[in-house]
């Protein structure tokens, strides 16, 4: 009764962790934790850094998405055990910013590491699809112009043909006008 | 060259689904009433994300990595003839992402609270994720407490009277579940939509308020002006 409902939802479920964003207040909350530790041991710990990166990557700004990121690609180095998790988060951030070329570059290195992971694999999909669309706006514009082109070549064919040609259908009428 | 034609035939595929999906959406009644939020909590590896699973796409996934932050699902379901959308966040169980998925926590009508029978531990971390979900949740939020892996049997650490006995002091809704087999797993989403459903109905739940996590759609179909005409009608329709 229910069956047809899972897939068809399937990439809408990736746009609402996509286009679901951190309240302000509970970003400042994270943000104060993260400053008070930089301000007073002059190094942050890997969880203060990783809790105020995923909110930022959640922020409605994309100044916030592009720090969280620069945090997230800190974190790779500094915190190895959990990159599955910050290369998760950079594939995110950088498909919020709409820059799905560079998503897909770390949707396919989480992929290479955990070939099955169900939410890659759905964020995968739905930059295939974004890339889709960019590559069908591109297919637009460039066969556009090899319509107006090809517009262009018909109409010089048919030209030259009926100036070739022009004799033919002359007769043909003539022929034709006896049996009128 | 061999990218173009894999992106080609991508273009041609996503042309055909989108065919379908606009065919499905003029066939199917697509239209629903309310949408209620959902959350899932619960200590890691509880299988929270094959609760969802089963739920959405009838499957049991028996290897699931752990979740990254937080998973989404919905699912349209029927309570009183009104349709429901069920809008579920399933977040992560595993420690460091615990602060974060709080966040998650507001707004929402009803909460998985979700334990390990054959796991104790993640039955005693229950009144740390029940303390958490009464601090960021509203009165009104419907708290169904799950037993899951109902199926492993023989392992069980906790039994079921023990956990009743807990959930009827806090005043939680229970069930042993099995996301592996299905036991109870419908049960469980859809007697937390039907309590939900009754506050709503009872007026006990604000639904102009975004901390309910119940909204309301405006009717869609022709000659349904009035949702409060129509609420009235459903409850004469089952009183039998
Ligand atoms: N036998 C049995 N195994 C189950 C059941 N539910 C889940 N599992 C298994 O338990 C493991 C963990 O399940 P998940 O759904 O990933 O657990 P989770 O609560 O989402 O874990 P986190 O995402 O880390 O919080 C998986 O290997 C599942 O196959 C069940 O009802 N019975
Ligand atoms: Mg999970």
């Amino acid at each position: 009764m229910f069956g047809a409902f899972g897939k068809q939802e399937t990439p809408k479920e990736m746009e609402e962790i996509l286009n679901d964003t951190i309240t302000p207040q509970e970003l400042e909350k994270f943000e104060k934790v993260y400053m008070k530790e930089l301000k007073d041991k002059k190094c942050v710990t890997a969880k203060t850094q990783f809790e105020y990166a995923w909110c930022l990557v959640r922020s409605k700004y994309g100044a916030d998405i592009n720090n969280g990121v620069k945090i997230f690609e800190g974190l790779c180095k500094d915190d190895p055990d959990n990159k599955r998790d910050h290369i998760y988060y950079l594939a995110i951030a950088y498909t919020r910013m709409k820059d799905y070329t560079t998503a897909q570059k770390y949707v396919q290195a989480f992929l290479e590491i955990e070939p099955n992971n169900m939410q890659v694999m759905l964020l995968d999909e739905h930059i295939e699809k974004e890339l889709n669309k960019e590559f069908k706006k591109d297919a637009a514009i460039a066969g556009g112009a090899l319509l107006v082109l090809g517009g262009l070549l018909g109409v010089g064919f048919a030209l030259a043909k009926k100036y070739h040609d022009k004799k033919k259908p002359d007769e043909e009428v003539r022929k034709n006008e006896p049996a009128n | 060259m061999n990218e173009n034609f894999s992106r080609i035939s991508r273009l041609i595929k996503s042309k055909i689904d989108d065919t379908i999906d606009k065919i499905s959406i003029m066939s199917a009644p697509y239209s629903y009433s309310y949408i209620f939020k959902y959350i899932i909590i619960g200590d890691m590896g509880v299988g929270k994300s094959c609760l969802l699973h089963q739920f959405t796409e009838k499957k049991f996934m028996a290897s699931c990595p752990h979740t990254i932050g937080v998973e989404f699902g919905t699912r349209i379901i029927e309570v009183d003839k009104q349709k429901i959308k069920l809008q579920i966040w399933d977040t992560a169980g595993q420690e460091r992402f615990r602060a974060v998925t709080r966040s998650y926590y507001r707004g929402a009508a009803g909460c998985l609270m979700v334990y390990d029978i054959t796991r104790r531990s993640t039955y005693n971390h229950l009144s740390s994720w029940l303390t958490d979900t009464k601090n960021l949740t509203n009165p009104s939020t419907v708290i169904f407490l799950i037993g899951n892996k109902s199926d492993l049997e023989s392992t069980r650490e906790v039994t079921y009277e023990e956990a009743k006995k807990f959930a009827d002091e806090n005043g939680l809704m229970f069930a042993e579940t099995s996301a592996m087999t299905g036991q109870n797993v419908e049960e469980a989403f859809l007697e937390t939509a039907r309590k939900i459903y009754q506050s709503v109905q009872d007026g006990r739940l604000d639904l102009n308020s975004a901390e309910s996590g119940v909204q309301q759609k405006q009717p869609q179909r022709q000659g349904r002006t009035s949702l409060t005409d129509d609420t009235q009608t459903n409850k004469d329709n089952c009183s039998c």
